[in-house]
């Protein structure tokens, strides 16, 4: 019942780490191996399975059970449950989890959790309750309890194990800095920084779906407020916006205040210490559903499909470039224009569009030039890579995946790109994805203008060091 | 004598660099594997494991800490090293922490296997729960309690015991945590555990409540008799739990109200209720996706429908999480709009399909899409249904094809659209397309014929039109089963409304397939032939269909697939009374027949009739009217498949239990409010006292967990019991908010007195 336990696979799908688990068999853990493994081969792209799969049981006694699953750097990490409770749980747990590695670590890989799975093991175990229910997940308890991997400790365990015993244990320090001795779940008791700093950056994820006549259908901006507090003591901050209605559904840390919120819309809280997210939202455009967005009612089927249309238009959110794409799909071959152009007064940067070709593609040419096309084909032979020498602009061909890929490193203002290219495919009609999945970051921009007015802090004497910083990526998909 | 003192000293030089080296050469040692743990993963050499049992039984922590690490190590490779118990199980009182937390995670991992060594342990652990610190406290009682060997199991309760009354909160919840393991290990601790329980329900401090609700529904789930004092404290507080608690804590809330709580009513909700409700309410604002949707089983099984829209938002938050998440919460919103259409109708263009989705998740925003659609925008998701059928995988395409087909059905005015779509469709020059139209359009076909013509003029392409444009087609469509679906309608509605003649492009479709008969799948030949049968039967006077029909029987006749073979026989023994001679070659004469001869007309009756039922496409588990066993927040509503543990909730009881019974203290004008440090409660105190005057208690009104009396002396020790009660709620409530001490030492008699008299009621 509940969470069995944590599996983490490398990528030729073999266990790195595997917790405890209570089932009656040894065999559990594999069954949800193997059928993960199973599903992967079967699978035509490994991002095509399921994150819930159903494990049948293999005899009586055993009660069937279901394996999710979310990818992570190289690694796959697995989260068997029985009974039935919600697979969100498990997927709340597998983030939260990883999370705390990504805190512990810095960057994830299947070495780095080799390299220090000791402490992968600890942090398993205080994390995960053998009984299925997670423990302690606040990174700034657990780094009491788990002491980080880090030089100071490196050199302590080879100098001698004496000194960390004291400094583990807890019990040399007096109550002070013992764990669990702080009266705020979230923040460490008895912080003492020498300068004191507060970072806020938000990040906002354009999301949108074009159609192939170049109007938006749906789009949606989501925004993280992402924090990195080093503050002495317990600050009590409070961070006001000139224009908090731009704010609509939002979600927020455990810290913030949620009464301040409904009643001033302004943050006011008692940080965790280091990186944490203070709040998730969407952008709201539209001011009228904002000012009250927890209530809105729905509108009744018998509003005018004008207004739902209008409606439609009004939340859309414009999108910093367009695409104009030709495709002309021949019985064995096919063969494609595609011409970008750069729609915002600011440089956009890391522009990757990918297009799935479809089974059976292959041979595929490419040129990839700046401005509207106008180069000749036959430059460049029958390879899966090319960069044209001037603009920075690339592309490569995935042949596992059939992906290809088109990179833009830097997008002048109001620049213009193109690809042409053609394939074949070996067996019959090509049969691509109509999609072009476009991603891309706006550095120092958000779309929503979302400006802080202040921040005041209380409760401390010290004047923190303050920034606020913004940027914005997008996921668009163009059809064509 | 100098050469004897030089020599002395060299060799005394050489010694000390020596020395010097090898320790030096030992400590570089130690900084190489200090620098990566790696290594120990990567090592698989025999003599370092034969090494281990000396280094864990050798003085030195680091030895020790190595030996530990390598054993880990093993574990994580999926090696059984239980050999190693009985020196792992030395060390468990070791100084060092980092030695002693990798010996518990092979403890807990091979304790069972070896329950007499780890016998040997226990006493630390009972030593270890008077530690100073709480982690040591906390952890040997999640070790103790994790150890499965059912010897101990009296002494896992009294540790249960001991750290459930821990100043820290930490070590309280990780008693309320060891109750379900005490419980599965052995069940007759079962009243010493609901003591326990009881206990921790009165907790102050938030961190532990999750673990206790957990625990609650583990052992004893249907005790909520326990709960009635604490309900509305818990109702309150649960904004500050943890979030993994919250999700436990909700879960238990909507389940005691379903129990305790009047039926969710319209016009006057019960404050019970509504306190419930409002607390779920500020928690929505959850980052954690598991917090959200136990706040949304909360309002979906448990609020009056007008107070549903307060999950539309913080649900439509979580789609945008992670691919994951959306994949789970897309079914969960497959079963909240089949009950509440209009809930998110206005928000269809958040379900729209993306190409990189998963296929799974692909399939049911087609399905979702189909349940929000409505009069306002059918426009937009049709376009989308028609952009859907180029995708790449082939079950979205079919899903997305056949949903043009119930789109059509839902939405009237779009039949149109529908059609023309379907149509240009049937161009494609992929298979799955092809078939997949053919088969929703033959499917349109029949119910526009059903309705009849009134609908059919509406439309400016009628369904016969549609019928003779895929007739024309016939050389293009390759599928089998789209040619048998199309030469099926030929047939059928070939002749309906012309008045004896066939209608003009239907006999050289018979022409066209006699000419590859015997290419065509035996799917396709069955119909061929019956194709035939039903052309010639419409006109047999027709010599050209006569001398077709014949040929095309007399094929199916020698055909290789004894099905073809037998419908040939069929038919044309059927035929027999119209054309008796036509039908048969020459050389085989009928021999006398035993059976009937049909006239034509009973024969045109046989062929036709009775063939319009129109075939609904398959239905879904989430299209069945047993909404019951389809619940969100389940594993087995994804996977459809049923999970053992279903975990069914409570249906509401009609009136439920007298709301006096949930008057406590904590109802009294708020003295003791709890450090709110996120405050997201908002501490709601509509609760206020009503006069918990119940002078006659009547045992009806409060509905028995325990099931009824045996006898009539249990049942009036029972009612005395319950009307002492019942005074000491009023002594209570006269005292009100002076001195909270002697309050809550009464309260603890009382529900001591409580459990008392529910042990009585099992014990009876």
């Amino acid at each position: 019942m509940g969470i069995d336990g944590l599996i983490v696979l490398d990528k030729t799908g073999r266990p790195i780490i595997q917790s405890g688990f209570r089932s009656a068999s040894t065999a559990y853990p594999l069954l949800h191996v193997d059928a993960f493994n199973h599903a992967l081969d079967n699978a035509r792209r490994p991002a095509d399975v399921d994150p819930v799969l159903y494990i049948p049981s293999y005899n009586t006694i055993q009660s069937p059970s279901a394996c999710c699953h979310i990818p992570c750097a190289d690694m796959r990490f697995l989260c068997p449950i029985s009974g039935n409770i919600d697979p969100l749980f498990a997927f709340a747990f597998l983030q939260t989890f990883t999370d705390i590695l990504h805190e512990y670590f810095g960057t994830l890989s299947a070495a780095t959790l080799k390299e220090n799975f000791d402490v992968v093991y600890q942090l398993l175990e205080e994390t995960l309750d053998s009984g299925g229910h997670p423990l302690t997940t606040s990174p700034n308890a657990l780094r009491d309890i788990v002491l980080p991997p880090s030089l100071l400790t490196k050199l302590l365990s080879v100098a001698g194990a004496n000194i960390n015993t004291t400094i583990n244990s807890g019990s040399g320090l007096g109550s002070a800095g013992g764990p669990f001795s702080s009266s705020i779940p979230w923040r460490k008791a008895g912080l003492k920084y020498s300068s004191n700093e507060i970072y806020f950056d938000m990040v906002e994820k354009l999301e949108a779906i074009v159609n192939k006549h170049g109007v938006t259908l749906s789009s949606s901006v989501w925004g993280k407020i992402q924090t990195n507090t080093r503050l002495t003591g317990t600050p009590d901050c409070l961070l006001t916006f000139t224009n908090p209605h731009v704010l609509a559904d939002c979600a927020f840390h455990p810290c913030v205040r949620l009464q301040r919120w409904t009643r001033d819309k302004c943050l006011s809280f008692i940080p965790p210490d280091g990186q944490f997210i203070l709040a998730d939202y969407r952008f709201a455009p539209n001011t009228s559903t904002t000012l009250n967005p927890r209530f809105v009612p729905p509108t009744s089927s018998t509003s005018s499909p004008s207004a739902a249309i209008s409606n439609l238009a009004k939340d859309n959110i414009a999108i910093p470039l367009s695409i104009k794409s030709i495709f002309d799909l021949e019985d064995l071959s096919a063969s494609f224009e595609i011409i970008l152009t750069s729609r915002t007064t600011r440089p956009i940067e890391n522009l990757n569009i990918e297009m799935d070709l479809g089974q059976g593609a292959g041979g595929i040419k490419c040129i990839a030039s700046r401005g509207s096309g106008g180069l000749t084909r036959g430059g460049i032979g029958g390879m899966d890579v090319g960069i044209s020498g001037t603009s920075g602009a690339s592309w490569s061909f995935d042949t596992k995946k059939k992906v290809l890929r088109w990179g833009i490193p830097n997008l002048p203002p109001s620049s213009s790109w193109s690809l042409q290219g053609s394939f074949s495919t070996s067996t019959s009609t090509p049969r691509p994805s109509h999609a072009l999945q476009v991603r891309f970051e706006i550095q120092s921009h958000t779309y929503s203008a979302l400006k802080v007015e202040q921040l005041k802090i209380s409760g401390e004497q010290y004047k923190p060091y303050k920034g606020v910083r913004g940027r914005s990526v997008g996921n668009i998909e163009w059809r064509w | 004598m100098s050469g004897q003192y030089l020599n002395t000293l060299t060799e005394n030089a050489s010694r000390l660099g020596m020395r010097i080296q090898e320790s030096f050469s030992e400590h570089t040692r130690d900084l190489t594997v200090g620098r990566g743990s790696v290594a120990y993963l990567d090592a698989d050499d025999k003599s370092k494991l034969l090494n281990i049992r000396k280094q864990l039984d050798s003085n030195s922590d680091r030895e020790k800490l190595d030996a530990m690490k390598r054993l880990v190590a093993l574990i994580s490779k999926g090696r059984n090293v239980s050999e190693y118990f009985a020196q792992v199980v030395k060390n468990v009182a070791s100084q060092n922490l980092e030695i002693r937390k990798l010996v518990y995670i092979y403890l807990l991992r091979y304790a069972e296997q070896e329950p007499d060594l780890a016998l040997l342990s226990i006493n630390t652990f009972q030593k270890d729960l008077a530690d100073s610190n709480p982690l040591i406290r906390a952890m040997a009682l999640r070790v103790l309690s994790g150890i499965r060997v059912p010897m101990i199991g009296s002494i896992v309760v009294l540790a249960i015991k001991k750290c459930a009354a821990d100043p820290s909160p930490y070590v309280r919840k990780a008693a309320a945590l060891a109750i379900p393991k005490c419980y599965e290990l052995d069940s007759s601790h079962l009243p010493a555990l609901i003591q326990i329980i009881t206990t921790l329900l009165r907790d102050r401090s938030p961190p532990s409540l999750g673990g206790v609700a957990l625990a609650f529904a583990a052992v004893c789930p249907t005790r909520f008799d326990l709960l009635h004092l604490q309900y509305r404290r818990l109702c309150k507080i649960l904004p500050d739990v943890d979030e993994w608690g919250q999700v436990e804590l909700m879960n238990l809330l909507l389940r005691y109200a379903r129990v305790m709580l009047p039926r969710r009513d319209e016009e006057e909700l019960d404050k019970d209720l509504q306190l419930l409700l409002t607390s779920t309410e500020s928690v929505c604002y959850s980052r954690n996706p598991a917090v959200v949707l136990a706040a949304t089983r909360v309002f979906y099984y448990g609020a009056p429908t007008s107070q549903l829209p307060k999950i539309v938002h913080p649900l439509l938050r979580l789609l945008n999480t992670s691919p994951e998440v959306e994949r789970v919460v897309v079914v969960y919103l497959l079963v909240i709009t089949k009950s509440a259409p209009g809930l998110f109708a206005p928000f269809y263009s958040r379900f729209l399909v993306r190409s990189d989705d998963f296929p799974q998740l692909k399939k049911d925003k087609i399905k979702l899409l189909l349940n929000v659609l409505s009069v306002d925008n059918y426009q937009t998701v049709l376009r989308e249904f028609i952009d859907y059928a180029d995708d790449t995988n082939d079950e979205v395409v079919a899903e997305a094809i056949r949903a043009l087909g119930r789109c059509a059905r839902q939405v009237p005015d779009s039949v149109q659209h529908c059609l023309t779509a379907l149509i240009s469709m049937i161009k494609s020059p992929h298979d799955v397309v092809v078939s997949n139209a053919v088969l929703v359009l033959k499917y349109l076909v029949q119910t526009q014929l059903d309705v009849g013509s009134s609908s059919v003029a509406r439309t400016s392409q009628s369904p016969l039109s549609i019928i003779s444009h895929l007739a024309r087609r016939i050389d293009d469509i390759k599928h089998a089963q789209a040619r048998a679906c199309i030469l099926w309608l030929v047939g059928q509605y070939g002749s309906s409304n012309s008045r004896d003649g066939v209608a003009e492009w239907a006999p050289d479709v018979l022409r066209k397939t006699a000419k590859t008969f015997g290419d065509e799948a035996p799917l396709v030949k069955l119909q061929i032939v019956t194709l035939a049968a039903k052309l010639f039967i419409v006109s047999p006077t027709d010599r050209t269909l006569g001398l077709l029909s014949r040929y095309v029987f007399s094929l199916a006749r020698y055909d290789m697939n004894y099905d073809v073979r037998d419908r040939a026989r069929m038919v044309t023994s059927l035929l027999v009374g119209v054309a008796p001679n036509s039908l048969v070659n020459g050389d085989e004469q009928p021999e006398e027949r035993s059976g009937v001869v049909l006239r034509r007309e009973q024969i045109r009756l046989v062929l036709f009739e009775g063939k319009s039922g129109v075939v609904n496409d398959e239905p879904s588990h989430l299209d069945g009217t047993d909404d019951e066993n389809v619940m969100i927040g389940t594993v087995s509503v994804i996977t459809d498949k049923p999970m053992r543990m279903d975990d069914v909730l409570p249906d509401w009881l009609e009136r439920g239990v007298e709301s006096s019974l949930r008057d406590s203290e904590d109802d009294a004008p708020p003295l003791d409010v709890p450090m709110a440090l996120s405050s997201g409660g908002k501490h709601v105190m509509k609760g206020v006292l009503t006069p918990p005057v119940v002078l006659t208690p009547s045992g009806g009104s409060s509905p028995r967990t325990g099931g009824a009396w045996r006898d009539l002396d249990s049942f009036y020790a029972d009612a005395e019991e319950e009307s002492e009660d019942e005074e000491e709620e009023d002594g209570d409530d006269e005292e009100d908010d002076e001195e909270e001490e002697e309050e809550e030492e009464e309260e603890e008699s009382e529900a001591e007195e409580e459990e008392s008299q529910s042990e009585g009621e099992r014990n009876s």
